[in-house]
């Protein structure tokens, strides 16, 4: 019978209550403490920064908070110690929802820029810190403060306070890694675009994990506090913090929610192993050394190669019917399913739409078409809420597109493929599909979402693939890849954007076929496509563009047929 | 002539290509044909060195390439232009070419190969400052093209050039690459667009699953009916 980790962290939190019944000598309390300590500062760290991939060096701003907000309460205004804690969460995590509401509506403020800021905010702090009444420059005395008896030595209360947060802690990235956020935050990680277009709702998974990762780092701080008795500017908002937690997540693996508290326990336990005799100078170099060594030979850290095998389905593996599921009921075919009206947008100068009007009925095919360049992928760009259109509306079945953020265009029934596939480079295939599933129109739970991602592997072919990492397809996989993970979704809409090209002729009779399939099933399509075969056998209708403007519309010999087309598009040999 | 004997290459455990042999004479142009997945880009990868070979022997002219360093092939007069461009997006057109002539020989020649590149393609001389993230995709395919010309190459290698291209444009190109090999350059040719692939290849080469399933002038190739229905998408 396996124990689920969460058991094992339940039974490793109740055998280490007991040490302090055994009487050990105080000290290696504390060194546990500081164990349990670094624990929850990495762990807390990972759960915003491993998971998502959001490199903050500002971790020592948010334990500092917490910190300073316990040494304020509890020794100049003299509130009871536990009850400063709540208090060191809050101040903590409205720091940290403070930034991330700003810095992640920026969007584009990702990897070395998020974590310099992140640094900046942690020297600001400390000299408001410094400057004010809080510290003043002297630091603050937490020697008068009482300790609460719950334990009877106050190396064990220490402990076990430590002890309960460390396992709080683990357990929070525990079951963030296992729940939806987790997915979320995975999926934001490899590619933050694709995951909120897909239904990932990232500005606020983002802001949750920041405000968890702090409010677990502001506790950490409240309880230090205490444990040094005595608080400076410049010991608690040093580099110390930020590196150490860094480097224990990175040593044990940032993409296990046990990785940090490994990472942590080595590194503590080197530390001490290597610096608490009498050649401390020459233990700290070989403890870098040890880091570099470990760091080179195992780059996803010690949990690294279990973080890379995809977590194994619980219960038996469903068994995928053949398609049955239609994605959309067949509604009223030739209503208006998306209008969309006067469309323009430009970037830096380039006119790439230009008041661009087109209609999209219920359950046909439309292809788009037009010279590279003229606005096709824009279109699709905009509809899916990719970018943000200049001017012009869109409207899908009544609901006003146009101001809609990515996630909630995915949720009302849009779904999209890339031209360039953008898998999740770090998930499985299945796990790539299972994502818009679970947070797609129907929004499933993982095992539906499961079932249902299976179901569309089988469709595309990629059955035989689900549990290896998308690395290992080749360009005609990888464009299936991308149909599934559309599919999965259960769209009422599909925009596919050249998922054609690079097949040889053979090849595209199979995928003809299958995207007859998926229209027979209910779906409406827009195709975007140069292969002219395909365009002709399964389009109902099209749009042509050029220079950002519709030139022709109609059935597809109508318009090829038209002089513009064949001169704009399609070249003298076809004429 | 370069020539590949009985080259095989691996990915971890699966062999990607077994025992593949084949030979592009100075100034040929040769394509080489075949389903998803059969080997194609590992096969032009290797030619360019940015797989490593497991057995068999490349040569080129005579001289033994088969462990020679990734860097070194471009100065033997082999360069790529690889499936999906792979351009630096934000590096100007100018410095996307630039970078193609970095190695010493190539570097000493660059004012000319420029203008080469500019006869060729005049379109690249009008944005010489824009963002190559910036072209078309057609421009893009050419720039690439470009890129690989000022390394001064005599074979050539194009994966899927025309892949994404709106139909005039991948006449355009293909009439650039007849034009760049009438010049006296070799190509190899590794293109899903069959059709236009053989219309212009002097000798093609049909890959299938990692092997050579089938080697001749179009024309023979043509004429067998499996490879017409497999490869031409024509039904009986």
């Amino acid at each position: 019978m396996r124990v689920p980790a969460a058991g094992w962290i339940a039974i490793a939190g109740l055998a280490l209550a007991a040490v302090p019944f055994f009487h050990p000598p105080a000290f290696y309390e504390s060194f546990l403490y500081l164990v349990f300590y670094w624990i929850v500062l990495a762990t807390s760290w990972n759960i915003l920064s491993g998971y998502s991939g959001y490199f903050s060096f500002g971790h020592g701003a948010f334990f500092g908070a917490g910190l300073y907000t316990t040494a304020t309460l509890a020794g100049t205004l003299e509130v009871p110690f536990l009850w400063t804690l709540p208090a060191a969460a809050a101040v903590a995590a409205l720091l940290g929802l403070g930034i991330g509401a700003v810095v992640f509506r920026a969007g584009r403020l990702r990897g070395e820029l998020f974590a310099l800021l992140t640094l900046a905010v942690t020297f600001v702090v400390a000299n408001v810190v410094l400057n004010t009444r809080i510290d003043g420059g002297q630091g603050v005395n937490l020697g008068g403060v009482p300790l609460p008896k719950i334990m009877s030595s106050p190396s064990s209360t220490f402990y076990v306070l430590a002890l309960v947060l460390a396992i709080a802690t683990v357990w929070i990235a525990y079951a963030i890694y296992h729940a939806k956020l987790g997915t979320g935050l995975f999926a934001i990680h490899d590619d933050e675009d694709v995951a909120e277009v897909m239904g990932v709702p990232t500005f606020r998974y983002k802001l949750a994990a920041l405000g968890v990762s702090c409010a677990l780092a502001g506790v950490a701080g409240g309880i230090h506090a205490m444990f040094i008795s005595y608080v400076t500017v410049g010991e608690t908002f040093s580099i110390i913090v930020p590196l150490t937690v860094v480097l224990m997540s990175v040593l044990g693996g940032t993409r296990h929610w046990l990785g940090p508290a490994i990472g942590a326990t080595v590194i503590t336990g080197l530390l001490y192993a290597f610096t608490a005799r009498d050649y401390a100078i020459a233990g700290r170099a070989a403890v870098g050394l040890i880091l570099i060594v470990v760091i080179l030979f195992m780059p996803g850290g010690i949990l690294g190669r279990l973080a890379s095998r995809p977590p194994r389905r619980s219960g038996p593996a469903a068994t995928p019917s053949a398609v049955s599921a239609p994605p959309a009921p067949a509604a009223s075919q030739g209503e208006k399913l998306l209008e969309v009206s006067a469309l323009s947008k430009s970037f830096k100068g380039l006119q790439a739409l230009d008041g661009v009007d087109l209609e999209v009925l219920r359950g046909e095919i439309l292809g788009l078409v037009g010279p590279n360049g003229s606005g096709k992928s824009t279109l699709i760009n905009l509809v899916s809420g990719h970018y943000r259109s200049d001017s012009g509306r869109m409207v899908f079945e009544g609901r006003d597109l146009t101001r809609l953020e990515a996630h909630r265009i995915a949720r009302s029934g849009i779904a999209r493929t890339y031209q360039i596939p953008r898998p999740f480079s770090h998930l499985s295939v299945l796990q790539n599909v299972v994502l818009p599933a679970m947070f797609g129109r129907e929004r499933l739970g993982r095992a539906a979402a499961e079932r249902e991602a299976l179901t569309w592997l089988e469709f595309t072919g990629l059955a035989g693939k689900a549990e290896d990492l998308p690395d290992a397809l080749n360009l005609h996989q990888r464009k299936f890849l991308e149909l599934a993970r559309a599919l999965a979704s259960r769209p009422k809409l599909l925009l596919l954007d050249e998922v054609l090209s690079g097949l040889t002729p053979s090849e595209m009779d199979g995928a003809i076929r299958t995207i007859r399939a998926i229209r027979d099933q209910g779906a409406t399509i827009v195709f975007v496509e140069h292969v002219m075969r395909a365009v002709m056998e399964l389009t109902d209708r099209i749009v042509v563009l050029n220079n950002g403007r519709v030139i022709a519309e109609g059935t597809p010999v109508e318009a090829m047929r038209r002089p513009e087309v064949v001169t704009a598009y399609l070249g003298k040999a076809h004429a | 002539m370069l020539e590949l004997d009985r080259i095989r290459v691996c990915h971890g455990a699966a062999t990607a290509l077994w025992d593949v042999s084949i030979r592009i004479g100075a100034g040929e142009l040769v394509c080489v044909v075949g389903p998803n997945g059969a080997g194609k880009t590992t096969l032009i990868e290797a030619i360019a060195g940015l797989n490593s070979i497991a057995s068999g022997r490349l040569s080129l002219e005579g001289r033994d390439l088969t462990r020679l360093a990734k860097s070194e092939f471009c100065d033997q007069g082999i360069a790529i232009v690889p499936e999906g461009r792979r351009l630096f997006t934000g590096l100007t057109v100018l410095e996307n070419l630039e970078l193609g002539s970095y190695r010493k020989t190539a570097r000493a020649n660059r004012r000319e190969s420029l203008d080469r590149v500019f006869t060729l393609f005049p379109v690249l001389k009008a944005r010489l400052t824009a963002p190559a993230g910036t072209l078309s995709g057609g421009q893009q395919q050419m720039l690439a093209i470009g890129r690989a010309l000022m390394a001064r190459p005599r074979y050539l290698l194009l994966d899927e050039p025309s892949l994404g291209l709106a139909p005039a444009v991948v006449m355009e190109m293909f009439s650039a690459i007849q034009g760049i090999n009438r010049a006296g350059m070799a190509v190899l040719l590794v293109e899903q667009n069959v059709a236009m692939a053989l219309d212009i290849a002097a000798r093609a080469y049909v890959l299938e699953e990692g092997r050579i399933a089938a080697e001749g002038s179009p024309r023979e190739l043509l004429a067998a009916p499996h490879i017409r229905r497999a490869y031409l998408g024509e039904s009986e």
